[in-house]
């Protein structure tokens, strides 16, 4: 468990022990803000996606419309622990196989409306009997891949059989279809348009094939924080699991800018061994690096060269090299969010550079 | 915080999944094999517990034999945990620069010896202070850059100043010296041997030119899991700073002495297409730093071709085939940076739950 030295809600934030990852919540509200302005007048709403694992910036989210009222996870037990925070709508967009995990959200589905994922006939009827054993009822969407080679079955015929099948079965209700397309990052405007698009209309046509079966199509769920403006106005999608949105990262900054990132690693200089280098206490424990280097944001003649387990290493120049000393400050804003606030058990909430409040990041680690 | 305790005796096909696991006859060959190495050596070890971040591990490690009877950490969070679980020796390897800090690492001092790494006059005064504020001795180590440019002093006369004022202070207790290497890729014996002794010779000179002063240096804490046999016979150093050797990973294939104990447990959750399966653990768990991939242990065929935040992406040749329910476990392909995303070790042997172990310091990267 992390363990850092709490301070007293309206400390400056430079005071803050660090590593910490701290959030600013004028940014955050802004982020939040422009997202669910865009929901707030369409057919289509937002479900936001638990990317950030912290029950109070969901509830933050919930409570800024524009939503379908519930959120979205990837874990079982993720689930257990948002409807513990008080989450009465959630949505496990993934595939829950094994006999344990099924169980777990059937006993969930006794306190809160649970909706699942299947892409096979199998799971199909284990989710059903487990349901019946429970006396719940699970709503089910069916998976569909399209972009991403991960889950889901094919587009079209396939999924219009696996939605029958779910239909067919007793304790579970079909809602409708999902695809997980992943960000479009690589793109400009058009292309990531074109290449959306694409996708979703994959699921759309699928829609009517479902719905000229005979079988009401009540839930569309595709797109994310690189397309949603595109997944939400096309006419038959009903709901976005967004997530990068809230708090952004370097990977989604320049593709979207319209949201600023919103937390950030604050590291301490802890030696200047020679002029140019400065080591700070923040590594790959602190800030993740699986997917890209951080970038150091609050100091332009400093740059991220390297991040070991327990130090990062940074390259300065001009005034930051003459001025930088041990115990500075350094701000790392990170390449993956998701990856960096799952190393943090406390996200510190700061507001005009004080601290407002400590929220737990209650999910981190939740992979079962 | 996940809390997952399946009871002893619970076989390995009936783990939920994803989860953590530590092969004990693989963790307890490797601490007999440290033991063994340093039954009549001078030099001892000082296990790194930023890998192992348990102290029942450390505990183990001690037990067995061949320590110094302490342990190294890379925090003074990861030491707090250390002296909390009963350890009552702990070196932190790293600069400890912040006010706070420096008064939790006085505070403990209180109730163990506690040794910290220096590479500056500044904080070493600072050290002093607080250490003299609060009514305890800090053991101080120089930190000597041999290699890899990050923290500690590089030139030999930095080196004797920093001593002389160390010696002087009050609060504090100059031991020694201490650094930290690596060596890249997958090297054989012969480069390790001349690659190691090069580094660890850095501070063997600046050890003689403080002893030449009249400071005597009774700490060289030097060397790592890839230098522990080669430190073990060069006469000056007294411990060396083993890690990753504990648990292993699939990185220090090289130094294939030592068992693969940590293993990550997972399960198919779909088949999409012919040859193509995908299992419910990703990069959130397993840690992927600069795109290393885990691989497939004991499942002929297949291989890895891709981490996502929460799933992984297998292929099958035929060979050993999947199915939706399926286990699997990975060896990561790297193992202090992954230890840190979970919150239990599930202990097992022959197949078998023998315990459930938290990693208390998980997290502890203050």
């Amino acid at each position: 468990m992390e363990r850092p030295i709490f301070k007293p809600i309206g400390t400056p934030v430079a005071q803050l022990d660090t590593p910490a990852l701290v959030v600013d919540l004028t940014l955050v509200e802004q982020n939040i803000a422009t997202l669910h302005a865009f929901f707030q007048h369409r057919e289509a709403k937002v479900r936001p996606h638990m990317t950030h694992r912290c029950p109070a910036l969901a509830h933050k989210q919930l409570a800024a419309g524009g939503t379908v009222g519930g959120i979205s996870v990837t874990t079982v037990g993720e689930a257990e622990v948002f409807a513990d925070h008080g989450f009465a709508n959630i949505f496990v967009a993934n595939e829950v196989v094994t006999p344990q995990k099924i169980r777990r959200l059937c006993a969930l589905a006794r306190r809160a409306s649970i909706m699942v994922a299947v892409d096979n006939p199998t799971n199909i009827r284990d989710l059903s009997e487990a349901a019946g054993a429970y006396s719940v009822t699970l709503e089910v969407v069916v998976d569909i891949h399209t972009r991403l080679q991960r889950c889901g079955v094919a587009p079209g015929q396939l999924a219009v059989d696996l939605a029958r099948v779910v239909h067919a079965a007793p304790h579970l209700e079909f809602a409708g279809l999902m695809t997980y397309e992943g960000p479009i990052l690589t793109t400009g405007p058009e292309a990531l348009a074109t290449e959306s698009r694409q996708c979703i209309q994959q699921v759309l046509d699928t829609r009517e094939m479902v719905e000229r079966a005979g079988l009401p199509v009540r839930i569309v769920s595709v797109g994310n924080t690189s397309n949603y403006e595109i997944a939400g106005g096309m006419a038959g999608v009903t709901e976005v699991p967004a997530g990068a949105y809230a708090l952004l990262d370097t990977r989604y900054g320049s593709h979207r800018p319209q949201f600023t990132p919103a937390a950030r690693v604050m590291t301490t200089v802890t030696s200047r061994p020679e002029p140019g280098t400065a080591i700070a206490d923040a590594g790959q424990k602190a800030v993740s690096i699986d997917l890209g280097l951080p970038v150091a944001s609050n100091l332009p003649e400093a740059a991220v060269t390297s991040l070991s387990a327990e130090h990062c290493r940074l390259r300065l120049e001009g005034a930051a090299d003459s001025t930088l000393r041990l115990g500075d400050k350094l701000w790392l804003t990170p390449y993956d969010m998701g990856t960096c606030v799952n190393l943090y058990d406390y996200l510190h909430a700061v507001r005009d550079g004080c601290l407002e409040a400590v929220w737990r990041v209650a999910a981190r680690g939740q992979y079962r | 915080m996940e809390h997952y305790r399946p009871a002893p005796g619970t076989p390995i096909h009936d783990l939920d999944t994803p989860c953590l696991l530590i092969d004990l006859d693989a963790v307890e060959h490797n601490f007999r094999l440290i033991a063994d190495t340093y039954r009549d050596t001078v030099c001892k070890m000082r296990t790194h517990v930023k890998n192992l971040k348990s102290p029942v591990l450390a505990h183990m490690q001690i037990r067995a034999g061949g320590t110094v009877g302490g342990v190294c950490a890379a925090k003074v969070a990861e030491a707090e945990v250390m002296v909390e679980g009963g350890i009552n020796d702990v070196l932190i390897a790293n600069e400890i620069v912040a006010r706070d800090k420096i008064v939790r690492l006085c505070s403990l001092a209180k109730r163990a010896d506690m040794k910290v790494g220096i590479d500056n006059a500044q904080n070493l005064r600072e050290l002093s202070e607080v250490a003299q504020a609060q009514g305890v001795t800090l053991g101080v180590l120089i930190e000597v850059d041999t290699s890899m440019h990050r923290a500690g002093i590089r030139r030999v006369e930095d080196g004797v100043e920093l001593a002389k004022l160390a010696a002087t202070l009050p609060g504090i207790a100059f031991r020694g010296l201490m650094s930290h290497q690596t060596v890249p890729g997958r090297p054989d014996k012969q480069t390790r041997l001349i690659e190691g002794r090069r580094f660890m010779q850095t501070c063997l000179d600046l050890k003689e030119a403080i002893e030449g002063a009249g400071i005597p240096v009774d700490i060289v804490s030097t060397g790592e899991t890839w230098t522990y046999d080669i430190a073990a016979d060069l006469p000056g150093v007294t411990e060396i700073q083993g890690g990753t050797y504990a648990l292993m990973s699939a990185s220090y294939g090289y130094m294939d002495e030592f068992d693969i104990a940590a293993k990550i447990l997972g399960t198919i959750i779909s088949t999409p297409r012919p040859g193509v399966a995908i299992g419910d653990v990703g990069v959130q768990a397993l840690a992927s730093p600069g795109g290393v991939l885990p691989s497939v242990a004991g499942m002929p065929g297949v291989t890895v071709e891709e981490l996502h935040d929460e799933h992984i992406v297998l292929r099958t040749d035929g060979t050993t085939p999947l199915k939706v329910g399926d286990q699997f476990l990975l060896h990561s392909g790297q193992q202090d940076i992954m230890v840190n995303r979970w919150d239990q070790y599930i202990a097992i042997r022959h197949g078998v739950v023998e315990a459930v172990w938290d990693i208390p310091a998980r997290g502890c990267h203050h």
